[in-house]
C-alpha cells in the first residue's frame, strides 16, 4: 500500500514536472511539430490552468457531492418515497442530454467565463453521487435496521451510524465517478470560456496549431487519469 | 459397468481425489459417502469428464472415457445436481428434451417420451408440460431434473447430491419414488451424498471417501459392521453406529422359526431390523409376528435376538 | 392537494384508493411547470440578431388566449389523472398536451408580439417557458417512472404536436423556427454527418467489443486487461482524447497518403469515429460479459453434463438468458454515440455539434437549439427504440 502511494506521488511529480518544462522544451515542440510557427504555449503558466482546473471541478464535485448525498438521504427516508420517480426521470433525461448541450444553453443565459461549466459540472456530477447514494443506503439489510431500532437509536442515529457507514463503500464510489466526470467535464467547458488545461486545446483548435492541442491533450488526459488512480488508491480498502 | 482404476485428480500440490480403484456393477445403486471436500463429486464427475483425471483411468463398460468424444460421451449418461440447473427459458417438456433433442429425435417421438417420462417422476403430463422452471416447487424441479437426465434412457445416471436442497419430507419422497424407478427402469447409479441416512436407503453398493482416498467400501451391512474402520464410524456417529447397522440388516433372517401367538404386532418380512427395533419400541413388546412371504416360511422375532445382531 | 372526501375513502380499498407513488412528483411538477411562464416569462424580444433579449409581455390576442387555457388545463389534467395508479398513461398524454399547447401560446404570442415591429425584430421563448418544458418533460419521465422510465408516449405525442404546430405554421413568430427555415440544408447534413458518426463508432466498438468479450468470457487475464483500457478510455476526457488522436493520424496520413482516400487524416470524421468508439468499449463489453454470465455455474454445469457443446451452451443459454443486459448496455452505448459525436465538429468531424459550435461563436441562442434540440431528439428516440426492444423481449422470455 505504502508503495502504491510512493509510486504515485512519483508520478504526480512527473507531471508537475512535465508542466513546467513544457515551455521550456522549445526544441521538443519544433522536432514534433515542424510546420507550426509558435509551437510553445504561452499565453498562460500552465500552473494557472491546472489550478483553474482543480478548483472548478473539485468546487463543483463538493457542491455535487452534498446535493447528491442530501437528495439520496432524503429519497431513501420513508416520506422521501414519493421522490423517487422524479429521481428515476432526471436519470433518464441526462443520459439523453450530452454536458456539452448544457454548457451550450447554459451560455447565453450566464455568458462566456467558468459559470456556464459550473452549472452543467453540478448537475451532472451530482446524479452519481445521488445514484451510488440511493443504492448504497437501498441495500442496507431491514433486518440490520430492525436491529438497530430494537437497541432503542433514533432515527438520526440509524441513519449516522448505521445506514451511512454501511452505505460508505457505494457512496464513495459514486464520489470518485463524479470527481473524474468533473475533471473531463471541465475540460469540455474550455470551448464556453473556462480557463483550463482544456483551453489550449480549444484555442489550437481554432488557430489550427497542433502543438498546443497535443499540449493540451495530453496534460488533460494525464490529469484524469492521475486523479482517478490517487482516488481508487485512497478509497481502496 | 464403471470401474476407477487407480484414479486421482491434483490441483497443484493438493490430491483432491487419491489413488481410487472402485467398481460398480451394472444395474446398481453404488453411493459415494464423505463430507464437503471429501473429493466424492471429483471423482463421479470424471465419469463423464467434466473432470479428467490426473492419473489413472475411467472405464464405462469396459471402454475408456478418455477416448470418448466428451459431448457425445455426456449425452450417454444421464446428469442431475443440487441445484437442478433447469433451463429457466424453457418449458419442463423443453428441459426434458434436452438431449433427445440433442441426438436429433423426432417431435412426435420427442412428445411420446416427454409425457411417458413425466408419469414416470410422479407428474401429471397435462399439467406439468407447458410450465416454465419458476412455477415448479423445489421438489416438482428435480422430478422434472431426473426425467430429464432419463429422457435419452441412458443405462448410466450420475447424481450430485441431488436432494440435498430439499425439505426433509420431500426428501424421503424422492428417494422412496428413485428406488422404485430403479427398480422398473435397472439403471446404473452413482449417487453422491453427505447424507447417511440417505445413503443407507438408497444403497445397494456403498463407497466411503475421506481426503479423496476410498475409505470403505461394499453392501452397507459390510462397511457398518463391528470393527468398522474409524472414518466410518466418525462419519455415521459412534452412538449410533449399531442403529444404522440394524438398518442394513434383514429382520427376517433372525426370525425364530416358531408359530407367533395370537395378538403380536406384525412386521414385514421384507422389513429391516431398525424397523423391527422402532415397532417393539412403539407397541411396547418384546415380541414380533412376521408373517410368511415368498422363500421365508414365517416366524416370531424376538427383542434378546435382535440385541444381540446389534 | 385536495382532501379526498370522507365517504370515498370509507368505501373505497385503501389500494385503490391510495394514489400512486408518482403523484406528489407529477403535482409539483405540473403546478411548477403551470407557474413558471408566468413568474419568468413567456417571451422575450430582440430588435435584431445581434442585440441581446429583453423579456416581453405575453400579448393577448384571441389566439393566445385559448392556447394558454389549453396550458394550464393540461397541466391540471396532468396533476389530477396522477392519482389513479391506472390512469398514469394517460397523465403523461396530458403533459404532451399541455407542451404542445404551451409551444402554441409561445409561436402565436411571439407573431402577435412581433406584428408592426421591424423585420429584423425577433421572438423567443423566455427562461419561464423553457423551464416548463423541462418540468413538463420530468413530469411525464415521473409518470413513466415505474415502467422503466423512458416516457415513449410523452414523446410521440409531442412530437406529432410539435410537427403538427410547426406544419400549420403557428410556431413561425419563433426566431429559432425562422433560423431553421433559413438553414434547412445545413441541418439535415449536419444530421446525416451526426447519424454516421456515432452509428459508424458503435459498429466499430461492437466490432471490437463482442469478439474480445467472447474471448475474455474464459480468460481472466484478457478480462482483466481488456476492462482496464475500456475504463481507462472512459477516465481519458473526450476532448483529450478527440485531441490526442489526431497528432498520430495526421503524421500516418503524411506517412501513407493513400490513407487520405479513405478519409484517415488528423481532421476529420475519422479520429473522430475513432475517439467515440474507444469511449463505447466499456459500456460494450460490460454489459457483454455480465449478460453472457447471467446463465450462472449451476446451470452450465447441468448443461455440460448433458452434453452440450460450447457453442450451444453459448447460443442456447447465454445468450437468449442475457440478452436483455446486453441490449441494455447497447441502450447506454448508442445513447452516448449520440452525444460524443457533438464533440466531433472540434476537430472538423461535422454533425449537429457544428451548429452548436457556430452558435457559441457568435453567441447565438437559435444556432446553439438547432444543434442541440435534434441531438436530443434523436437520443431520446435511440433510447426510446432500444428500450422498447428490451422489453420485447422480456416479454418473449
Amino acid at each position: 500500500m505504502r508503495r502504491r502511494w510512493a509510486w504515485l506521488l512519483a508520478q504526480a511529480a512527473a507531471f508537475l514536472l512535465a508542466l513546467w518544462a513544457a515551455p521550456r522544451a522549445e526544441g521538443l515542440w519544433r522536432w514534433l511539430f515542424p510546420g507550426i510557427a509558435r509551437p510553445v504555449w504561452e499565453s498562460q503558466s500552465w500552473f494557472v490552468l491546472l489550478g483553474e482546473h482543480l478548483m472548478l471541478s473539485l468546487g463543483a464535485a463538493a457542491i455535487a457531492g452534498t446535493i447528491g448525498l442530501a437528495a439520496a438521504i432524503l429519497a431513501t427516508r420513508p416520506g422521501g418515497q414519493r421522490l423517487r420517480p422524479l429521481l428515476d426521470a432526471v436519470f433518464s433525461l441526462a443520459q439523453a442530454i450530452p454536458p456539452v448541450a448544457v454548457i451550450a444553453l447554459a451560455l447565453p443565459l450566464l455568458g462566456f467565463g467558468a459559470a456556464p461549466t459550473l452549472l452543467a459540472l453540478v448537475l451532472y456530477a451530482s446524479l452519481p453521487v445521488m445514484r451510488g447514494a440511493v443504492a448504497g443506503l437501498d441495500a442496507v439489510p431491514p433486518a440490520v435496521l430492525d436491529a438497530a431500532r430494537g437497541t432503542g437509536m433514533g432515527r438520526a442515529g440509524i441513519l449516522a451510524r448505521v445506514e451511512l457507514p454501511l452505505a460508505m463503500p457505494v457512496i464513495q464510489a459514486g464520489l470518485r465517478v463524479a470527481v473524474v466526470l468533473s475533471i473531463a467535464t471541465t475540460a469540455v467547458g474550455a470551448v464556453a470560456g473556462a480557463q483550463c488545461l482544456g483551453t489550449p486545446i480549444v484555442t489550437g483548435l481554432a488557430n489550427g496549431n497542433m502543438a498546443w492541442v497535443a499540449q493540451g491533450a495530453v496534460f488533460t488526459a494525464w490529469l484524469a487519469l492521475l486523479a482517478d488512480r490517487a482516488l481508487r488508491l485512497a478509497l481502496a480498502r | 459397468m464403471i470401474r476407477f482404476e487407480g484414479v486421482s485428480r491434483r490441483y497443484g500440490d493438493r490430491a483432491v481425489v487419491d489413488r481410487v480403484t472402485l467398481e460398480v456393477p451394472g444395474g446398481s445403486i453404488c453411493v459415494l459417502l464423505g463430507e464437503s471436500g471429501s473429493g466424492k463429486s471429483t471423482l463421479m464427475r470424471m465419469v463423464n469428464r467434466l473432470v479428467e483425471p490426473s492419473a489413472g483411468r475411467v472405464l464405462v463398460d469396459g471402454r475408456d472415457v478418455a477416448q470418448a468424444e466428451p459431448e457425445a460421451l455426456r449425452r450417454g449418461i444421464g446428469y442431475v445436481i443440487q441445484s437442478v440447473g433447469l433451463f429457466p427459458h424453457w418449458r419442463v417438456a423443453e428441459n426434458i428434451a434436452t438431449v433427445p433433442r440433442l441426438l436429433g429425435w423426432e417431435a412426435a417421438r420427442i412428445a411420446e417420451r416427454v409425457d411417458a417420462l413425466l408419469a414416470l417422476v410422479g407428474l401429471d403430463p397435462a399439467r406439468f408440460r407447458d410450465r416454465f422452471p419458476h412455477e415448479l416447487s423445489g421438489g416438482q424441479a428435480q422430478r422434472v431434473g431426473l426425467a430429464r437426465a432419463l429422457a435419452a434412457d441412458p443405462p448410466l445416471l450420475l447424481m450430485d447430491e441431488p436432494f440435498s436442497a430439499l425439505d426433509p419430507g420431500t426428501r424421503r419422497d424422492l428417494q422412496v419414488e428413485l428406488r422404485r424407478i430403479h427398480a422398473r427402469t435397472g439403471k446404473t447409479i452413482l449417487f453422491v451424498t453427505h447424507d447417511v441416512e440417505e445413503a443407507l436407503v438408497l444403497a445397494d453398493e456403498l463407497a466411503v471417501l475421506e481426503d479423496g482416498r476410498l475409505a470403505a467400501r461394499g453392501r452397507p451391512a459390510q462397511v457398518l459392521e463391528t470393527g468398522a474402520d474409524r472414518t466410518v464410524r466418525r462419519l455415521f456417529g459412534e452412538e449410533s453406529l449399531a442403529f444404522h447397522r440394524l438398518g442394513t440388516l434383514p429382520a427376517a433372517r433372525l426370525a425364530r422359526p416358531e408359530d407367533a401367538e395370537d395378538g403380536l404386532p406384525v412386521l414385514p418380512a421384507t422389513a429391516s431390523l431398525k424397523q423391527a427395533l422402532m415397532l417393539m419400541l412403539e407397541q411396547g413388546t418384546d415380541r414380533l409376528a412376521v408373517p410368511a412371504e415368498a422363500g421365508f416360511p414365517g416366524g416370531t422375532l424376538h427383542w434378546a435376538d435382535l440385541v444381540r445382531a446389534a | 392537494m385536495a382532501p379526498r372526501p370522507a365517504a370515498l375513502s370509507a368505501r373505497a380499498t385503501p389500494e385503490a384508493a391510495a394514489p400512486p407513488r408518482e403523484a406528489t412528483a407529477v403535482a409539483l411538477l405540473a403546478a411548477g411547470a403551470a407557474l413558471c411562464p408566468f413568474l419568468l416569462g413567456w417571451l422575450s424580444v430582440a430588435p435584431n440578431r445581434l442585440l441581446s433579449p429583453r423579456p416581453a409581455e405575453l400579448p393577448m390576442t384571441p389566439a393566445v388566449g385559448p392556447a394558454l387555457g389549453l396550458f394550464l388545463l393540461g397541466c391540471l389534467a396532468m396533476l389530477l389523472l396522477a392519482r389513479r395508479e391506472r390512469l398514469l398513461p394517460w397523465a403523461e398524454a396530458a403533459a404532451a398536451l399541455a407542451l404542445a399547447a404551451l409551444l402554441a401560446t409561445a409561436g402565436l404570442g411571439a407573431r402577435a408580439a412581433l406584428e408592426g415591429a421591424s423585420p429584423l425584430a425577433r421572438a423567443m421563448p423566455a427562461a419561464g417557458t423553457w423551464l416548463s418544458m423541462l418540468l413538463l418533460a420530468l413530469a411525464a419521465g415521473s409518470c413513466a417512472a415505474g415502467r422503466g422510465g423512458t416516457p415513449a408516449r410523452f414523446l410521440l405525442l409531442s412530437a406529432l404536436g410539435a410537427a403538427a404546430l410547426l406544419a400549420a405554421g403557428l410556431l413561425d413568430g419563433l426566431s429559432v423556427v425562422r433560423e431553421a427555415a433559413a438553414r434547412g440544408g445545413e441541418i439535415r447534413a449536419a444530421l446525416g454527418q451526426h447519424l454516421a458518426l456515432a452509428g459508424g463508432a458503435l459498429a466499430l466498438a461492437l466490432s471490437l467489443a463482442v469478439p474480445l468479450g467472447l474471448l475474455a468470457l474464459a480468460r481472466p487475464r484478457l478480462e482483466a486487461a481488456l476492462m482496464a483500457v475500456a475504463n481507462g478510455f472512459q477516465v481519458i476526457p473526450s476532448i483529450a482524447l478527440f485531441g490526442l488522436l489526431m497528432g498520430p493520424l495526421a503524421a500516418l496520413a503524411a506517412a501513407f497518403p493513400a490513407l487520405r482516400g479513405w478519409g484517415v487524416g488528423g481532421i476529420g470524421p475519422a479520429p473522430a469515429t475513432l475517439a467515440i468508439a474507444a469511449y463505447l468499449l466499456l459500456p460494450l463489453a460490460s454489459a457483454l460479459l455480465a449478460g453472457l454470465r447471467v446463465a450462472g455455474p449451476g446451470l452450465l454445469d447441468a448443461a455440460r453434463g448433458q452434453g452440450l457443446t460450447s457453442r450451444q451452451v453459448l447460443l442456447r443459454l447465454r445468450i437468449p438468458l442475457g440478452r436483455g443486459v446486453i441490449l441494455g448496455g447497447l441502450r447506454v452505448a448508442a445513447v452516448q454515440a449520440v452525444g460524443l459525436a457533438t464533440l466531433a465538429a472540434l476537430i472538423g468531424g461535422g454533425g449537429l455539434g457544428a451548429l452548436v459550435f457556430q452558435g457559441i461563436g457568435q453567441l447565438a441562442t437559435d444556432l446553439i437549439l438547432l444543434g442541440v434540440l435534434p441531438v436530443v431528439a434523436l437520443s431520446l428516440l435511440v433510447d426510446a427504440l432500444l428500450a422498447a426492444l428490451q422489453s420485447a423481449l422480456e416479454v418473449g422470455r
